[in-house]
C-alpha cells in the first residue's frame, strides 16, 4: 500500500530550528491527523512536503518516489495535492474555471495543438469542462460554475478549493486547517467529504488545531510542539497524553 | 470616398503594426511577467529584416521569418535572467535591456547604420500583408487563451503558488510566453521595416514602450479584446483631435491617467466583465 512518508525530516532558519526528527507516515484510504498548538510548526511541514520551503534534512517520499527536493509543481505530478490555510482562488476566475486549472497535470493535447487552437484542444477543453462540472455537482456547487470564485461565500470557496485539489486526482491531499473560521454546520459539511476522500482510498493529511474535530475524524493523530513530535496514536491516547494536555494548557494542567 | 479611405490608409497600416507590439506585450503580462521587452525585441526584429533586405539581398520572407526567429531567440535568452525577478524589478531590467539594445545599435554603425538608421529598404509589404499577419496575430491569441496554456497563464499571474501546488511550471509557462512575445515583436518589427523604407534606431526606444503599454493597458489586459480596442483607441482619437495631433504624448497620458482610476482593468475588460455580470443577473439566484 503507498503511503506518504516523512523521515528524520528537518528545517533550519540559521540557527532556529523549525523541525526537527520529524517522523510521520500518512497510509492511503485513512485520515491521519497532525494537531499542535499555535505556531508548534505545522505549516512548516506543509510547505516542506509541498515544495514551498527548501527541506534541511531527512526525506519525503511518496510510495517509492522521493520528492524531498523536487519543485513544486513536479511534488503535484507525483500525486499529492493541497489546499491551503488561508483559502486561495483565482478571484477573478469563474468558479469553473478554479476547477479546471486543477486539470492542469492531466493534459492530454500537445503543446503545438494548444497554442493553435487546434481540434485536438478543443475536445480536450470540452471533456475537462464535462469532468469539472461532474466535480461541481458532487460538492453542490454545480449552481455557481459561471460565478466568479472571489465572490462567493467563506464556505463555498472552501469547498472550491477542495474540488480544484480533487481534479489533480491526487493520491494523496493535504488539508492545512481547513474549517478555520468555520461554523458547525459548514465543519460538519466538509468532515463528510473528508470521510469521502479516505473512503476513495486517497490518503488524507489533516492539519488542525481544533482538537474536538481532529479527534472525531482521525485514526491516528501526531502532536507536534516546538517543531518536534511530542506524541502519537490514537485520539483516546493523544489527547489523555500529560505531555499534550501541558503543550495546549501549560504545565499547571498537567 | 475612396479618396477619403485612402487617405486613412497609412492610419490603418500603423493599426495593424502596432497591434502586433500589442499582442507581444500582452502576452507576457498575461502570463504574470512585467516585461517591457517589446520595444527592444521589435527593433531586435526590424533591424534584423532590414539588413537581410539591405545588406544580403535576401527575399522578404526569409527576412521575416529571421527577424521573427531573432526576436523570438532574445526573448528567450532574456527570460533566463528575469525568471529569478518579479514585479517591478523585471520591469526595470527590461527597460535596462531596451536601452542595451539601443546602444548597441548606434555603436555597430557598419551593420546598422548608426545614428543615421537603416535607409533604402525595399518596400514589399503592403495593407493586404499586415492584414493576414494582424489576423493571424489575434487568432493565436485568441487560441491560446481559451485552451490550457491560457488557463495556466491565468493561474501563474494570480497565484504562483497555487499554480506550482496545481502541477504548472512557472518557468516553462513563463518562458513560453517569451519566446511568443519576443516571436510577435520581431515579425511585427520585421513588417515594419518593409513597409516603412527607413529604419531609425530611436523608434525603438522608451516612446514606443510607453505607446505598446498604453495599448494594453487602456484596452485591457484579460481578453484578446483589450489589445484590439486599446490600439484602435489610442491610434484613432488623437486623429480626431488633429488640432493636438502634435502633442499624442499628452493624451496618451492623460488618457492613461483616467482610464487608471476610474476603468482599472482596461475599457475592453470592464465592459465584458459587464456583460458578464448581467447575464448571471439575468439567471437570477446570486450566490
Amino acid at each position: 500500500m503507498t503511503t506518504l512518508r516523512l523521515t528524520d525530516l528537518e528545517k533550519r532558519f540559521g540557527g532556529v530550528v523549525a523541525s526537527e526528527d520529524v517522523n510521520m507516515t500518512v497510509p492511503a484510504g485513512r485520515i491521519t491527523g497532525l494537531i499542535g498548538p499555535n505556531g508548534a510548526g505545522k505549516t512548516t511541514i506543509v510547505n516542506m512536503i509541498t515544495g514551498m520551503l527548501p527541506v534541511t534534512g531527512g526525506t519525503i517520499h511518496v510510495g517509492d518516489t522521493d520528492i524531498t527536493h523536487a519543485p513544486a509543481h513536479e511534488i503535484c505530478r507525483a500525486g499529492l495535492a493541497r489546499t491551503f490555510q488561508n483559502i486561495r482562488l483565482l478571484g477573478e476566475t469563474s468558479v469553473i474555471d478554479n476547477v479546471l486549472i486543477g486539470f492542469h497535470r492531466h493534459k492530454s493535447s500537445s503543446l503545438l495543438s494548444a497554442l493553435l487552437g487546434l481540434p485536438a484542444a478543443g475536445r480536450e477543453t470540452r471533456a475537462l469542462r464535462d469532468r469539472a462540472m461532474a466535480l461541481l455537482d458532487r460538492f453542490d456547487l454545480a449552481r455557481f460554475a459561471d460565478y466568479p470564485a472571489g465572490g462567493l461565500s467563506y464556505g463555498h470557496q472552501r469547498k472550491v478549493e477542495m474540488a480544484r485539489a480533487m481534479a489533480a486526482a491526487p493520491d494523496f491531499i493535504l488539508l492545512d486547517e481547513p474549517i478555520a473560521g468555520m461554523n458547525d454546520v459548514e465543519s460538519e459539511g466538509l468532515a463528510q467529504i473528508f470521510r469521502g476522500f479516505a473512503e476513495d482510498g486517497k490518503g488524507v493529511l489533516l492539519i488542525e488545531h481544533n482538537v474536538r474535530f481532529v479527534a472525531r475524524l482521525c485514526s491516528h493523530i501526531y502532536v507536534l510542539d516546538g517543531g518536534r513530535l511530542i506524541s502519537e496514536g490514537t485520539p483516546d491516547h493523544v489527547l489523555n497524553d500529560p505531555g499534550v494536555i501541558a503543550a495546549y494548557l501549560g504545565d499547571a494542567h498537567a | 470616398m475612396t479618396g477619403a479611405i485612402a487617405g486613412y490608409l497609412p492610419l490603418f497600416d500603423l493599426y495593424l503594426i502596432h497591434l502586433g507590439l500589442a499582442f507581444s506585450q500582452y502576452i507576457v503580462l498575461r502570463a504574470g511577467v512585467f516585461s517591457l521587452a517589446t520595444a527592444a525585441l521589435a527593433g531586435i526584429g526590424a533591424y534584423t529584416a532590414g539588413i537581410f533586405a539591405v545588406n544580403l539581398g535576401m527575399h522578404p520572407i526569409l527576412g521575416l521569418v529571421a527577424g521573427t526567429l531573432t526576436g523570438m531567440g532574445a526573448a528567450v535568452v532574456l527570460s533566463i535572467p528575469l525568471a529569478r525577478l518579479r514585479g517591478v524589478y523585471q520591469a526595470i531590467a527590461t527597460v535596462a535591456f531596451i536601452q542595451i539594445v539601443l546602444s548597441l545599435n548606434i555603436y555597430s554603425e557598419s551593420l546598422t547604420g548608426g545614428a543615421m538608421g537603416l535607409n533604402n529598404i525595399p518596400k514589399t509589404v503592403g495593407t493586404v500583408t499586415l492584414l493576414v499577419f494582424a489576423a493571424g496575430a489575434t487568432y493565436l491569441i485568441w487560441a491560446l487563451e481559451r485552451g490550457r496554456i491560457g488557463r495556466a497563464f491565468d493561474a501563474i499571474r494570480q497565484d504562483e503558488a497555487v499554480a506550482a501546488s496545481l502541477g504548472i511550471s512557472i518557468t516553462r509557462h513563463q518562458t513560453l510566453a517569451f519566446a511568443l512575445s519576443g516571436a510577435l515583436a520581431g515579425l511585427f518589427g520585421g513588417l515594419e521595416a518593409y513597409h516603412a523604407y527607413a529604419l531609425d534606431p530611436n523608434q525603438f526606444g522608451f516612446h514606443l514602450l510607453i505607446t505598446v503599454l498604453s495599448y494594453v493597458i487602456l484596452g485591457g489586459r484579460n481578453s484578446v479584446a483589450g489589445p484590439l480596442l486599446g490600439t484602435a483607441l489610442l491610434i484613432i482619437l488623437p486623429e480626431l483631435a488633429r488640432p493636438l495631433a502634435e502633442n499624442r504624448m499628452i493624451i496618451y497620458g492623460i488618457m492613461l491617467i483616467v482610464v487608471i482610476n476610474y476603468l482599472p482593468k482596461g475599457v475592453a475588460d470592464t465592459f465584458l466583465d459587464w456583460w458578464r455580470a448581467r447575464r448571471l443577473g439575468r439567471q437570477g439566484g446570486a450566490p
